[in-house]
């Protein structure tokens, strides 16, 4: 079972890494969602003990989850939801300034805006329709 | 302020000093230790005492200067700012005893300056002399961070005393002295560092007069005298001291000769003059240490009287140069007095200060032989020759140009530093304890037998007092005989100095910066790579170096795991899938499944309530994402959603490699599960007695209940980061 679970904590990981090195920004922000999910999975399953749920009264004779591993596994579930929201708002933000989420447009953009800058121009503002 | 605390540092002194010494970080052995001994008293005096006068000189001459370059009166805050601050650095780093916190005082004297000498940052020159003071300083101090570790390595201890009484002389003294040595020779300005301080000329009058004449340059012989106790130990650091002193003083010296602007004379005098002090430790002796500490007084106060002066005179009629002025002595009778006065203390002429200043220096020098005080006289005759130079140039000779009238601030602290140099000349005696008490620390000794008077009497000193005379006034006299040479021997200097070492490495280090910054910004590739490939190497090294042969373990597989297997063959499909799914919202549903899965799995691991927790976060992040797709329009959407072909091997074979890694790296941890100081029974035993049923809530709210507070915290922060960010970026 050991290996099993590291294969499928592996594939879930290879499967984040390549969507973060996609140029979609949403496809990056759900990579870095499996990443955190592979992650999650290897710490519950670093535990020390697998077996019944460590909830009283505990199971006479009958092996009990590591709690430990668990309450670690919960503050990092929520930290990562936290992160991809996070992510989230950036990219629609990104949206809104630059209107596309494809991040080699984005780069290609702000190259363009810092050579500008150089050159002593004003920046370019990209943001559809008029007005502040 | 300033006031304040020179009186304090005074009642220090004649309260008979004082000492704080609490641990600071005792794990590291870092002690907050600060003494107010002789040594620091001195320091201390002469930062307060002369920053009190530049204080006071700058309270009308900032606003002037403002006016000119058309900037904001306001900026005048700036500098006092960053000047009281670099004396509180100075007075700390005169006191401190340990050699961490020597270090930490250094480098905030280091940034305060950098912000003083580039005070007109509108002006480039002005940018590059704070950066290259920066820098030449900054760097070598890493050096005495190195030589205390250094030491510490060996000896087990920061403290200053502490050391003195365990090094022995040998290798490990030379090479950690030397490295301490080095780091407050380049902060005085010593051969071969002496670049940056004529550089750093371009800093307003007030804090060349302050810096450059009582406290960044005096930095590094405090730092000397503070481990001198060290140094002295070993011949081959006295002579390197002595020669890099001798360097110093003659390529000051000889450069001071040629100079036109007023406060680059100044600076290479400067130089030379800190390489009379260092020249003095090398010689070492009760007279060396002693004579140190009583030139920098003399000094501190002739030449900060002196670049007073010439931002004075360069207030009064524009002019910055020797060749446009002259004749100034009519018009300004009191400026010309004071820093005549200060002219005298440095040239040590008699009824100065400055006569003490030489004959100790010339008692140090016939202590160690006639070769050293030959050179003992060339440099007091260096020093009678441009000072003479510099003062005549200003206030005799013909007229010329229109002198305006200046505020009585920008006189009256020459004036009194102008007395100073004078009663210290009838009145030594204060002085005398000052540099003795001060002497006493360097010397790690008692000094009784050297006293400062005069002496009506054919005694050596005096004859090499007069011989200077004697020399500088020839000096002076057959100036057109010499002066191409000297000339000569500066512009070589310009062309082939360290200042040319300094810029191509500093060249080179901008190409290698721009060089990383192109490879780790060029695109996301590379800022994601720039990251995760050290990290891998990282893991792989700390993988490598466990040794993980033999180890791996397949795992039993019994039928109640079959649940967790058809949840983990979910998750793993879904997660796959992602990667070829091309439609927004497949893809969010795909993950979520792949979210779904692994929450299951939680429950099949016996944890429910992770199970629960991500059950909740999914759907919560399933929403989030289908909020987001809501608010970017279709179009942008369907361009996105095509895979571009590109690099679509090299992402493939990343994925792959980093899965590998993360199978490597999680199967071999996973095999390995210790079963000593098994703290989950302990969790276990405990939850009953904080009157909770379930281990894992009872370890999140009462265990390790400040990790959840930082969580909520987390969560908190992102809320408010998301609604910034949605608020600000609304389109019109």
């Amino acid at each position: 079972m050991t290996f099993i679970i590291s294969l499928a904590v592996s594939i879930v990981f290879g499967a984040g890494a390549y969507l973060v090195l996609q140029r979609n920004l949403i496809r990056v922000v759900i990579g870095v969602i499996l990443i955190s999910n592979a992650a999650n999975l290897f710490i519950v399953a670093a535990g020390i003990m697998r077996g019944r749920p460590p909830i009283y009264p505990l199971p006479e004779g009958q092996v009990v989850s590591d709690p430990l591993v668990q309450a670690m596994a919960l503050t990092a579930i929520v930290i990562g939801s936290s992160v991809a929201a996070l992510l989230l708002a950036l990219s629609y933000r990104l949206y809104t300034s630059h209107s596309t989420i494809d991040i080699e447009d984005i780069s290609r953009a702000e190259a363009e805006d810092a050579e500008a800058l150089d050159r002593g121009e004003p920046i370019r503002r990209r943001r559809r329709g008029g007005g502040a | 302020m300033a006031a304040l605390a020179f009186a304090a540092a005074l009642y220090g002194w004649l309260a008979g000093g004082g000492s704080v010494d609490v641990p600071w970080a005792p794990t590291l052995d870092l002690r907050f230790a600060v003494e107010l001994d002789g040594l620091a008293v001195l320091y201390s005096l002469l930062a307060t005492g002369i920053g009190f006068l530049v204080v006071v000189y700058s309270s009308r001459y900032i606003p002037l200067h403002l006016h000119h370059e058309h900037r904001p009166p306001g900026d005048a805050v700036r500098f006092h700012f960053f000047i009281l601050m670099f004396m509180g650095s100075m007075v700390g780093l005169a006191m401190a005893q340990d050699l961490i916190l020597i270090f930490l005082f250094w480098d905030l004297t280091a940034i305060a300056s950098y912000y003083l000498i580039g005070y007109d940052a509108h002006q480039e020159e002005s940018r590059f002399s704070a950066l290259m003071a920066l820098l030449v300083t900054g760097i070598i101090a890493v050096l005495l961070l190195i030589g205390a570790l250094v030491f510490y390595a060996a000896y087990g201890t920061f403290s200053v005393p502490e050391l003195a009484g365990l090094t022995e002389p040998g290798l490990l003294l030379i090479v950690a002295g030397g490295l301490i040595a080095v780091a407050g020779l380049a902060k005085s300005a010593q051969v071969p560092f002496q670049f940056w301080l004529p550089r750093a000329m371009a800093a307003p009058t007030p804090v060349s007069a302050y810096l450059h004449s009582a406290a960044m340059v005096a930095a590094g012989v405090l730092l000397i005298g503070r481990v001198y106790p060290l140094l002295q130990k070993s011949e081959f650091l006295l002579g390197a001291l002595t020669a890099i002193g001798v360097g110093s003083i003659i390529v000051g010296g000889l450069i001071a000769l040629t100079r036109d602007v007023l406060k680059q004379l100044l600076a290479y005098s400067t130089i030379s003059q800190y390489g009379y002090v260092v020249f003095m430790f090398g010689m070492g002796g009760k007279y060396g240490a002693m004579g140190a500490s009583f030139y920098v007084i003399a000094h501190a106060l002739a030449k900060s009287a002196l670049f007073l002066t010439a931002g004075a005179v360069t207030e009064a009629t524009g002019e910055k140069q020797l060749s446009r002025l002259g004749g100034l002595a009519r018009p300004m009778p009191l400026l010309a007095a004071s820093s005549g006065a200060a002219a005298a203390g440095l040239a040590a002429l008699p009824l100065s200060i400055g006569f003490f200043k030489d004959e100790v220096l010339f008692a140090s020098a016939l202590q160690r032989g006639p070769v050293f005080a030959g050179l003992a006289l060339m440099a007091a005759t260096l020093t009678l020759a441009y000072t003479w130079r510099f003062w005549t140039g200003i206030f005799l000779g013909e007229r010329r140009g229109e002198a305006r009238g200046i505020p009585v601030a920008l006189v009256l602290p020459i004036t009194v530093l102008g007395v100073l140099v004078l009663v210290g000349g009838v009145f030594v005696s204060p002085f005398e304890e000052l540099a003795r008490a001060a002497g006493e620390v360097s010397y790690a000794a008692a000094i009784e037998d050297v006293e400062l008077a005069y002496h009506l009497d054919a005694r050596p000193e005096n004859l090499l007092a007069l011989a200077t005379f004697a020399l500088g006034a020839l000096v002076v006299l057959s100036r057109p005989v010499w002066g191409g040479v000297v000339a000569a021997f500066a512009r070589l200097g310009e062309r082939v100095g360290p200042e040319r070492v300094y810029r191509a490495g500093l060249k080179e280090l901008n190409d290698f910066s721009t060089w990383v910054h192109q490879v780790e910004v060029r695109d996301t590739r590379g800022r994601v790579a720039a990251i995760l490939v050290p990290a891998g190497i990282l893991v792989g090294l700390g993988l490598v170096a466990t040794g993980t042969s033999g180890v791996y373990r397949f795992g039993g597989f019994v039928t109640e795991d079959f649940p967790l297997l058809l949840a983990l063959i979910g998750a793993t499909v879904a997660s796959v899938a992602t990667c070829f799914v091309r439609k927004h919202v497949t893809l969010v549903l795909v993950i979520s499944a792949a979210g779904f899965s692994i929450a299951v799995s939680y429950a099949f691991f016996g944890a429910p309530d992770v199970a629960l927790v991500a059950v909740l976060v999914e759907t919560l992040i399933t929403l989030i994402l289908l909020g987001t797709l809501k608010l970017i329009p279709f179009e942008v959407l369907r361009r996105g959603a095509r895979i571009p072909v590109q690099y679509a091997t090299a992402k493939v074979l990343v994925a792959v490699l980093a899965g590998g890694f993360m199978m490597a790296l999680s199967w071999a941890t996973l095999s390995q599960t210790t079963t000593e100081e098994n703290a989950a029974e302990g969790l276990l035993e405990l939850t009953p007695e904080a009157h909770g049923k379930d281990a894992v809530t009872v370890i999140l709210a009462d265990f390790r209940g400040l990790d959840t507070m930082g969580e909520i915290s987390v969560v908190a922060l992102v809320l408010l980061g998301v609604a910034t960010l949605l608020w600000r970026g609304r389109l019109p």
